[in-house]
């Protein structure tokens, strides 16, 4: 499949082996691990698809998801991604009560997409997961590895315990600017551990009510991000909202800046309005698109708002929810499509495009 | 069932024959790897009434619900399957391929 532009997509699920995880844990974590008691559990809602897509299986039934060797034959060749970022979607671990186990394991699970995956396919790039529970223990975590050359972002579950712009986090985002990567966020565990219900509303009844509010936490993170001063106080900072779609935020934007007038001496250090404290710290991934029966009033809202420069394209998959390339390509106005589909991505985390990264590699060869 | 580049899922929905083309119409999955079962049926809220088990088949993507004996999508009738002709002779399913495909 060839296309006029390039695609990178900036949100791929593996699926470490838990046996593998094992091996990089201490004790006494290893044993809890491998006894099966992983962390908080979810909240169990049930989705009748699957959330891992049902025919993403191989002939010897393993899933395409579960080895980075399959992961580049049957998905990044099938669809010719130039660069994927694997975020590992464990994350509702990050929201257990017991900070030191938690931490253990997001490093023992760090330590085999490092060790196991990233040197399989030079085009695969990796979140570090941090546990937000504990922000000291979380920031030594992107001390022990963000210096490594496959580690683009950090990556944090949306569901939280309080709004992600207060100060508690901060020793995070300031370890994230010192190694200058994105801090992100990744929907699915609201409600569980120690996080808020997954709505301010309250728990919802079942996963398409919870699916669809997912968006909830999202605003909120949001709006605390900026009033809190997180992107005044770390300035290069920048922040990624993935699988939470596009469509809710130009109006959130206009409310945002509207409040501004009136209130912006509760927050003093906010010296613009807020929408430009967005457009310049804050990306969003694509995926779950959304369809309006006319596509004609998702372009229009895609005009509202940076698009060129905030939106990157993102499959989502071996999710049920995820799209494919030429899918995401297709919603959106041609003129769009290089940016959305790899170049704001290559930008964000430095990913050298492909005729570069061949000129190194011979180069390299020629004097290996 | 593949036949050049056409791939067709086969179904017998309760002895009724049923071709359809393996493309999902939303983002074009190989929708006859979906599982074939029934569904809720419209009911009263907090009322669960399954019914039409083996006529539905859903999309192993995004979960789109098809009615195989009508090939529509059960949540809008504009989005269907592309389905052919099916003749059954003693024991053998014919399938009629419209030229061009
Ligand atoms: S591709 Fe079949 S439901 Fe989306």
């Amino acid at each position: 499949m060839s296309t006029k532009w390039a695609v990178i997509d900036t949100d791929i699920h593996p699926r470490p082996d838990p046996a593998h995880v094992g091996r990089f844990l201490a004790e006494p974590w290893r044993t809890r691990y491998l006894s099966g008691n992983r962390g908080p559990g979810y909240l169990g809602y049930w989705n009748p698809i699957g959330v891992r897509r049902s025919d993403a299986v191989l002939p010897d039934g393993s899933h395409i998801a579960d080895s980075a060797e399959s992961l580049a034959r049957h998905f990044l060749d099938v669809y010719d991604i130039e660069y994927g970022l694997l975020n590992v979607d464990d994350l509702a671990i990050g929201l257990s009560p017991e900070g030191d186990y938690a931490a253990a394991v997001v490093s023992a699970i760090n330590d085999v997409i490092v060790h196991e995956w990233l040197p399989v396919d030079p085009r695969l790039r990796a979140s570090l997961i941090v546990s937000p529970v504990d922000p000291l223990l979380a920031a030594r975590e992107i001390r022990r590895l963000g210096h490594h050359p496959g580690v683009v972002q950090i990556l944090m579950p949306s569901g939280a315990r309080m709004p992600y712009g207060q100060r508690f986090y901060h020793p995070i985002y300031e370890a994230a600017a010192e190694y200058n990567l994105p801090v992100a966020i990744h929907p699915g565990s609201e409600g569980v551990g120690i996080a808020y219900p997954p709505t301010p509303a309250g728990y919802p009844s079942t996963y398409f009510e919870f699916h669809t509010g997912l968006v909830a936490s999202y605003i909120g993170h949001l709006i605390s991000l900026v009033t809190e001063g997180v992107f005044v106080k770390f300035p290069t900072l920048k922040w990624v909202i993935v699988e939470g779609g596009v469509s809710w935020l130009p109006p959130l934007l206009w409310r945002f800046d509207k409040n501004f007038k009136a209130l912006r001496q509760t927050t003093p250090w906010l010296t613009r309005p807020p929408s430009e404290y967005v457009r310049e710290h804050v990306l969003l991934t694509t995926q779950p698109m959304e369809e309006p029966d006319n596509p004609e009033h998702l372009r229009q809202i895609l005009a509202m708002f940076d698009a060129g420069h905030m939106l990157m394209f993102s499959s989502d998959f071996p999710h049920w929810d995820g799209d494919t390339p030429d899918f995401a390509a297709r919603s959106l106005p041609p003129a769009l499509r290089p940016r959305v589909m790899s170049e704001t991505a290559r930008e964000l985390y430095s990913l050298p495009s492909s005729s570069a990264a061949d000129r190194a590699l011979d180069h390299e060869t020629s004097h290996g | 069932m593949e036949l050049d580049r056409l791939s067709i899922g086969v179904f017998n929905v309760r002895g009724t024959f049923v071709a359809v083309l393996n493309v999902c119409p939303h983002e074009l999955a190989p929708v006859c790897l979906g599982p074939v079962r029934g569904t809720t049926l419209a009911s009263l809220p907090g009322e669960y009434c399954w019914g039409r088990e083996g006529e539905i088949l859903a999309c192993p993507w995004h979960g789109w619900e098809f009615d195989l004996l009508t090939g529509k999508a059960l949540v809008d009738p504009r989005k269907h399957l592309r389905r052919y002709q099916v003749r059954v002779r003693e024991d053998t399913v014919y399938i009629t391929i419209p030229q061009g495909q």
